[in-house]
């Protein structure tokens, strides 16, 4: 099956619950609510996506989002199933029934979204302590203990070689740590 | 001919002469027998510990110690020596001191033991038991209750599982070995090990030497692993094994008492080696040339002297060979092995052996 | 899965617990500091006798916080970043995260470069699994073989500090090509330790693979059948030697491994013994891989002409390589800035860890030390 088939498939199941659809190469792409996400993976897994390769968060500042990624070890399709929930009580439907690898996925995204996965089997904190408060990942997570990120006026640095120069320079902006060691971080 | 036992006997006869009642000679010759045996257990221990790095580091492409004392680091078994003197005693907090202090003692004491009737050279043996090679075994499976005391006292989960698992592979490995063992027995007649060595004289065939590994081949193969599994050297040292989960019945001792257990390791490997040599590989019998200026004797003794030590540490090089080659055995593949595969093998050694002696005779 | 009690607090120290269920049940604690764990990995083992029923891993002790990181950072700056994600493989978590971003932005990378990434990637593929060789060895008690293992790996840590001048975490890759060219002299190296590497492989075989000790250790045990590798998640070589034959730079091609002629080694034995192999043999069709890259190297630019800064377009792209341990996949969202909106790392260590219960239930505690070094995981990557 296309790509195109897939998702014209799932229109005809799905209909309004799908928003944002479109195909990228070999991808299906589509944004659902938390009400029908579980069962569009679950269309999704009985049309031969048995293989999930990632469950994620996001955090949109006006809502969360949980997007997984799933592929075929059989066919080179692929889909990328977005689904958004607010930011209040954020909770969407385990999936870790269908494809156990979800389980630490989603406790990832618990530990450090804070999305609630209803039916998880081992609903807890992965990475982080089981004592932490708050959930990292989001936009406007602030801790007393994080050190604001100097980049030491690069960009300043930049603007006026830019300045100075004319053209641009090649390549490399605020370059990666150069290789040899004795040199001190750009 | 010069033997100790001849030696002793006109000791004891002078001091008897001389009105010394007769526990002071006793004592005398006790004494010095022990210092002999614990000073050539010490250099052995010493030599071998040096050895073992040596042979582990050129099986894997690398030099081992060659700084220490200058030639190839010789003197760094010293050194270690000196710095495990020099360490903390550290007890646990809740173990049983008593038992925690003796356990080392035990099994040092067991290896020691089994000195007693090592043929070294001809006559050269503290007392030529009749039952030698039967009290040998026995005593060295003392070994076991220090390892069990060295665990227990220990307070610690995994040194007693691990002191269970080391007993229980200690007294399944006894079983094959002691049969095995019997296969020279039964050729020679006696238990006694200078006897032994003894009746290794001739040849087979007219040119291969007279001894019990050729008609006894098997025997020795099975012997020969089942000293490995005595000795805990790998593939059978989960008792030692720091990588598998249960780390061991030493995991609580530091310092010097570690170092007894280990000094008594190598102890243990020589005995057994030298058990091998005497019943297998014909003991201390080797070519010899009358050195001018000795009577004949004594220059053959020394000549075999040799020749035993030879044989002795060629077999220890094996087992040091075998350490660094093989992996580790699984628990339960290890009791696998003694029991289903060894044993049998054994018994059906002694069988054949017992019927062709019979048929022979 | 239910039954799993509440989490056992990392202070606990001995437990023996009599549940009542069967005669003896116990906790045994494994790490996080154990001899034979490769990281700082907890395993709560909870046995019957000497099986074990159950496998809890606790991971997180390397937490880093790396994809917060990432978002504070300009694209280029997350580089050095990835290195330390699987430090062991350090150019393949480069690959991953450049070809990501250049998806991201269609950006095209010339050749030359293209086949420098390949040749570096497949000899970082070479020094990782060699490792995990060494490393397994050594916790079975074959200490030897670490030692050759390790010579090997030397001689390619040296050519990588040659071209990158650091050993261990390297950050060569860049967006849009490599960090610099190979020095004179690089390639007959290269060349010259390929073919010091092709008899290594014999001489390990006889060392361990056809060692009969080492057969038994490994034969029957950690046994995950096809249907639940595909379900939970396993990707590399624990999913090639379940009888599956897939590997991303055959079937999902990125960069120039199209253009490759080699075998993807599969086994169906679905046991350690077979991870065992597939690695074993993976070495060798690396060593292919780089001799035809070596051939087919074009001269010509090592970067292609990247702007200032470097802003890709709004969007999300999800692009995955395999590293030595699996797919590797990067989650990119970009906001049209020059730092990510939001950066996600598919590690495949996680991935495999998380079969993990699955695998140990039911085998002896002395298999678990095998089970785990089957797995191969570096904590640095599944805690980031």
């Amino acid at each position: 099956m296309t790509p195109d088939e897939i998702l014209e498939q799932l229109k005809q199941q799905f209909g309004d619950a799908l928003a944002e659809t479109e195909v990228k190469g070999t991808e299906v792409r589509l944004t659902t609510t938390p009400d029908r996400g579980r069962e569009v993976c679950r269309h999704l897994r009985d049309l031969g996506f048995e293989y999930l390769n990632c469950v994620s968060g996001v955090d949109w500042l006006t809502h969360l989002e949980v997007v997984y990624d799933v592929s075929s070890l059989r066919h080179p399709n692929k889909a990328h199933v977005r689904v958004k929930v607010n930011r209040d009580n954020p909770a969407v439907q385990t999936v870790s029934d269908l494809w156990p690898a979800a389980n630490w996925h989603e406790r990832e995204c618990y530990d450090l979204f804070g999305i609630r996965f209803d039916g998880h089997p081992d609903h807890r904190r992965i990475l982080l302590p089981e004592d932490w408060v708050g959930y990292p990942l989001r936009k406007d997570y602030t801790d007393e203990r994080m050190v604001p990120y100097t980049d030491y006026g690069m960009e300043e640095k930049v603007a006026k070689t830019e300045a100075a120069k004319g053209a641009p320079k090649e390549t490399k902006a605020p370059a990666a740590a150069p290789p040899k060691p004795s040199t001190p971080a750009s | 001919m010069i033997t100790f036992a001849r030696l002793s006997e006109q000791f004891y006869a002078l001091t008897a002469q001389w009105g010394i009642p007769w526990i002071v000679p006793t004592l005398v010759v006790m004494g010095i027998v022990v210092g002999v045996i614990v000073a050539y257990i010490a250099v052995a221990a010493m030599f071998l510990i040096w050895w073992e790095r040596k042979i582990s580091a050129h099986i894997q492409v690398r030099f081992g110690p060659m700084r220490v004392g200058g030639w190839h680091g010789w003197a760094q078994s010293i050194a270690d020596g000196i710095k495990l003197l020099l360490k903390e005693d550290i007890i646990p907090a809740r173990a049983d001191k008593v038992v925690f202090v003796l356990a080392p003692m035990v099994v040092f004491a067991a290896s020691l033991a089994t000195y007693v009737t090592i043929p070294w050279a001809p006559g050269l043996i503290v007392k030529d038991l009749n039952i030698g090679l039967l009290y040998m075994v026995a005593i060295s499976s003392l070994t076991v209750v220090g390892i069990v005391m060295a665990g227990w006292s220990s307070n610690n989960k995994y040194a007693t599982l691990g002191a269970m698992r080391s007993a229980a592979q200690a007294v399944s490995y006894e079983v094959p070995l002691v049969l095995s063992l019997l296969g020279p027995v039964m050729l020679a007649g006696t238990m006694s090990m200078g006897q032994l060595v003894e009746a290794q004289g001739g040849t087979w065939f007219g040119f291969l030497p007279g001894w019990f590994v050729f008609p006894q081949a098997v025997a020795f193969l099975v012997y020969f692993v089942c000293a490995l599994a005595e000795c805990n050297r790998l593939p059978f040292d989960i008792p030692e094994a720091e990588s598998e989960l249960v780390a061991g019945f030493h995991v609580e001792y530091s310092g010097m008492r570690f170092a007894i257990f280990f000094l008594a390791e190598y102890a243990n490997m020589v005995v057994v080696a030298a058990i091998a040599t005497t019943l297998f590989l014909g003991g201390w019998r080797g070519p010899w040339l009358p050195i001018p200026g000795l009577p004949a004797e004594v220059s053959r003794g020394l000549f075999s002297l040799v020749w035993f030590q030879v044989k002795v540490y060629f077999l220890i090089f094996v087992m040091m060979w075998l350490r660094w080659t093989l992996n580790r055995l699984r628990v339960d593949q290890l009791m696998d092995f003694a029991w289903k595969i060894l044993l049998p093998i054994a018994f059906a050694n002694l069988i054949i052996t017992g019927l062709v002696v019979t048929i022979w005779k | 899965m239910d039954t799993r009690e509440a989490p056992i607090p990392v202070g606990t120290t001995v437990m023996m617990e009599r549940t009542g269920e069967t005669m003896e049940e116990m906790y045994v604690n494994m790490g996080p500091q154990h001899p034979s764990t490769h990281g700082v990995l907890r395993l709560m083992l909870k046995l019957d006798g000497e099986v074990m029923t159950d496998c809890i891993p606790y991971v997180g002790y390397l937490h880093r916080c790396h994809e917060k990181i990432a978002e504070n950072r300009t694209y280029p700056q997350v580089v050095p970043y990835t290195d330390r994600l699987d430090y062991l493989a350090s150019m393949s978590m480069n690959f991953g995260y450049v070809v990501a971003v250049e998806r991201l932005m269609g950006q095209k990378v010339p050749e030359r470069a293209e086949h420098m990434r390949v040749i570096l990637a497949e000899l970082q593929r070479i020094a990782s699994h060699l490792l995990w060789l060494g490393t397994f060895g050594l916790d079975l008690g074959n200490f030897t073989i670490f030692i050759y293992c390790f010579r090997e790996r030397e001689m390619i840590l040296d050519l990588f500090e040659a071209v990158s001048g650091q050993r261990l975490n390297y950050s060569f890759y860049r967006i849009g090509g490599m960090a610099f060219d190979f020095p004179d002299g690089w390639l007959d190296n290269c060349r010259a330790f390929l073919e010091w590497f092709k008899p290594r492989i014999p001489e390990y075989d006889a060392l361990v693979t056809d060692n009969i000790l080492f057969q038994k250790r490994l034969q029957g045990v950690g046994v995950l059948d096809a249907k639940r590798v595909v379900d939970w998640g396993l990707s590399g070589p624990m999913l090639r030697a379940s009888g599956i034959s897939y590997d991303l730079r055959r079937n999902d091609p990125y960069s120039i491994y199209d253009r490759f002629d080699f075998v993807v080694p599969v086994f169906d034995t679905c046991d350690v013994w077979a991870r065992f192999l597939v690695r074993r043999q993976e070495m060798l069709e690396s060593v292919k891989i780089i001799e035809q890259a070596l051939d087919q190297l074009p001269a010509g630019e090592i970067t292609a002409k990247m702007p200032k800064t470097i802003k890709p377009p709004a969007g999300q792209v999800y692009a995955r390589t395999e590293s030595p341990r699996g797919e590797l996949g990067f989650y990119l969202v970009s906001d049209g800035s020059p730092k990510p909106y939001r950066y996600k790392v598919r590690s495949p260590a996680f991935c495999n860890l998380s079969a993990l219960p699955e695998m140990m239930k039911g085998y002896l505690v002395a298999d678990a030390v095998a089970i785990l070094g089957s797995v191969d995981i570096v904590l640095g990557e599944i805690d980031r």
